[in-house]
């Protein structure tokens, strides 16, 4: 099972009631870990609103996670 | 200086401007986006930025320099602001410098427009209301639409809507199975079409898996179905969209022996094969079943659409193309290349001909075949008669063509038959129907009812002569006539020209 951290930002940063976290999941990919921890932590956005980022940089939602992998879930941005 | 940058402290617009420009820069352009004090309805205090920062600054530098590039900036920046701002504030600034005015305009938008889409920043908006929220986050965060319940019926409104289908249209749907041979390119518009009529049980039939080259033509696949059965793959699909309807799948490859059982029991049978064989196998399994079958190909740009209806004693496949080993004539999608929607397009057409076959609408094709051509738009409807001396099957199911008995008034058979056969044809309607419509055999006599029954010609007793009409309702009175004054040699081809397939 893979060791990945989480970093929460925003939205999810209040939800999640922590800036990072660090687990073992069974998720094979990073919509499966959204799945898992939108469970967990009760994030109702839906997936298809949000992008993923994979070590800062911004990954396909079906691509393998692997051991030391860092995620940030991204919400809608609203800069400027 | 980085192309661009977080602020945690107020931006100086004129100290960021500064550096920016040369002797060579006509035009300076600057943007700054502000706090409101109202936003979407609700008085705003304050606001707070945060920033996913690492990627943001890549992002914006790939922004900045995006915009540089594409609109022949001589240099821009742009610098947001993080943290808490009050009603007033500058958020975010963006400054270009170009030879040109219109160049520094478009970067700068184009600058700002994709901050605002593309970096992870976000805000938090505070109201005097006392309370807070992020902004695009909380009115997402309600799911858009509760999903329908495991149990809910689907929702055919809008099609029974339609004063041709109804209530009753939709039942006889339900009550509907129509086989899908092939599950490709054609056989996925096929069932999609189906399954959202509400066709009640819809078998499929493919031998294949799904390949990863299959998928830019064939949406009921997805990526992770690659190497599955597409029987099954399509089948799970179908029935998670709508779980109303019954799917048969049969992982098989259509034969000689397998082709009657694979269609056995279904009232219409649709052919989405990519070979001429298969295509052969399902034209003679319908013509015994004595079922409709709505075939259709694609080749690159075009398609060609037909409906073989043995049971309304039509044309088959067979009287257009006699030859049945013709595989490797005109090439396959593998080796001729194909566009998705040409098979999307073809096979939606094959769905609308089997719902109008279900539903009684009008317009069905039948004995002609449909060309499209999707480059030029180009679409005929050509006539695909049945041809007396098919070898194929719709031979076995044709009408005899055997001769006129003396005492029959009405014969029937095709008009090239009854030239063989000796009679002498004579086309009894209005000269302006013989125009519109000319009668596809040579030789014909062409003499109006009136003509014939004041005895116009002279009908030697020696010869047999066939009366033909539109309908076969004159002839036939006619030839009645006739044969009241004593001319037993008068036949009526019997539902004139309108039942002939030639």
């Amino acid at each position: 099972m893979p060791r990945v951290s989480l970093r929460y930002y925003a939205f999810f940063r209040e939800r999640a009631g922590r800036q990072a976290e660090t687990l073992e999941t069974g998720a094979q990919t990073p919509a499966e870990l959204y799945r898992e921890l939108a469970a967990r932590h009760g994030f109702a956005l839906p997936q298809n609103q949000l992008k993923v980022a994979v070590n800062a940089a911004f990954a396909d939602w079906n691509r393998a996670l692997a051991d030391g992998d860092e995620i940030v879930f991204i919400p809608p941005v609203a800069g400027g | 200086m980085r192309a661009f940058e977080f602020a945690l402290d107020p931006i100086d617009p004129a100290r960021l401007a500064a550096p920016l420009g040369s002797a060579a820069a006509g035009g300076f352009a600057a943007f700054e986006g502000r706090v409101r004090d109202v936003n979407d309805g609700r008085a705003v205090t304050g606001l707070d930025y945060e920033a996913f920062e690492e990627l943001a600054l890549a992002e914006g530098e790939r922004i900045v320099g995006e915009a540089m590039r594409r609109h022949g900036a001589l240099q821009a920046r742009c610098v947001h602001r993080l943290g808490r701002l009050a009603v007033g504030d500058v958020a975010v600034w963006v400054g270009v410098a170009a030879v040109h005015r219109g160049e520094a305009f478009a970067a700068c938008r184009e600058i700002i427009d994709e901050i605002k889409h593309r970096v992870p920043i976000w805000k938090k908006e505070h109201y005097a209301a006392g309370d807070s929220g992020w902004v695009n986050c909380e009115h997402c965060a309600m799911p858009a639409r509760e999903p329908a319940a495991a149990d809910a019926p689907f929702d055919y409104s809008r099609q029974t809507a339609l004063p041709e289908i109804g209530a009753a249209g939709q039942e006889r749907l339900a009550r509907a199975s129509v086989v899908v041979i092939g599950a490709g390119g054609l056989g996925c518009a096929v069932l999609a079409g189906l399954a959202g009529a509400g066709v009640g049980t819809i078998g499929i039939v493919d031998h294949d898996v799904v390949d990863a080259t299959n998928l830019h033509r064939q949406p009921l696949y997805a990526m992770v179905d690659v190497g599955r059965p597409k029987a099954e793959a399509a089948a799970e699909r179908l029935s998670a969209y709508n779980p109303s309807i019954r799917l048969q799948p049969r992982v098989l490859r259509l034969d000689a022996a397998t082709a009657d059982s694979a269609i056995a029991g279904f009232d219409v049978v649709v052919d989405c094969s990519d070979n001429f064989s298969t295509k052969f196998l399902v034209n003679d399994a319908a013509m015994r079943a004595n079922v409709p079958a709505v075939l259709a190909s694609v080749y690159q740009y075009e398609g060609q659409l037909q409906v073989v209806r043995p049971d309304a004693g039509g044309s088959c496949l067979r009287c257009q193309w006699p030859d049945a080993t013709r595989d490797g004539l005109t090439g396959n999608c593998r080796q001729s290349g194909v566009l998705g929607p040409v098979p999307a397009v073809l096979g939606s057409l094959q769905a609308m001909e089997v719902l109008k076959l279900l539903l009684d609408l009008p317009g069905q094709l039948r004995d002609e075949l449909l060309l499209i051509d999707l480059l030029d738009h180009g679409q005929r409807r050509v006539g695909a008669p049945r041809d007396p001396a098919c070898a194929g099957s719709c031979r076995r199911i044709a009408v005899p063509q055997r001769s006129a008995a003396a005492e029959d008034l009405d014969v029937e058979m095709s008009l090239a038959a009854a030239a063989r056969e000796g009679f002498r044809i004579i086309d009894i309607r209005e000269p302006y129907e013989c125009a519109d419509q000319p009668l596809p055999v040579t030789g014909q006599l062409a003499l109006p009812l009136g003509q014939l029954l004041e005895g116009e010609l002279t009908l030697e007793p020696g010869l047999r002569y066939l009366l033909v009409c539109a309908h076969g309702v004159r002839s036939r009175a006619a030839a009645e006539i006739l044969r009241a004054r004593g001319r037993g040699n008068v036949w009526s081809l019997r539902g004139g020209l309108a039942a002939r397939g030639d």
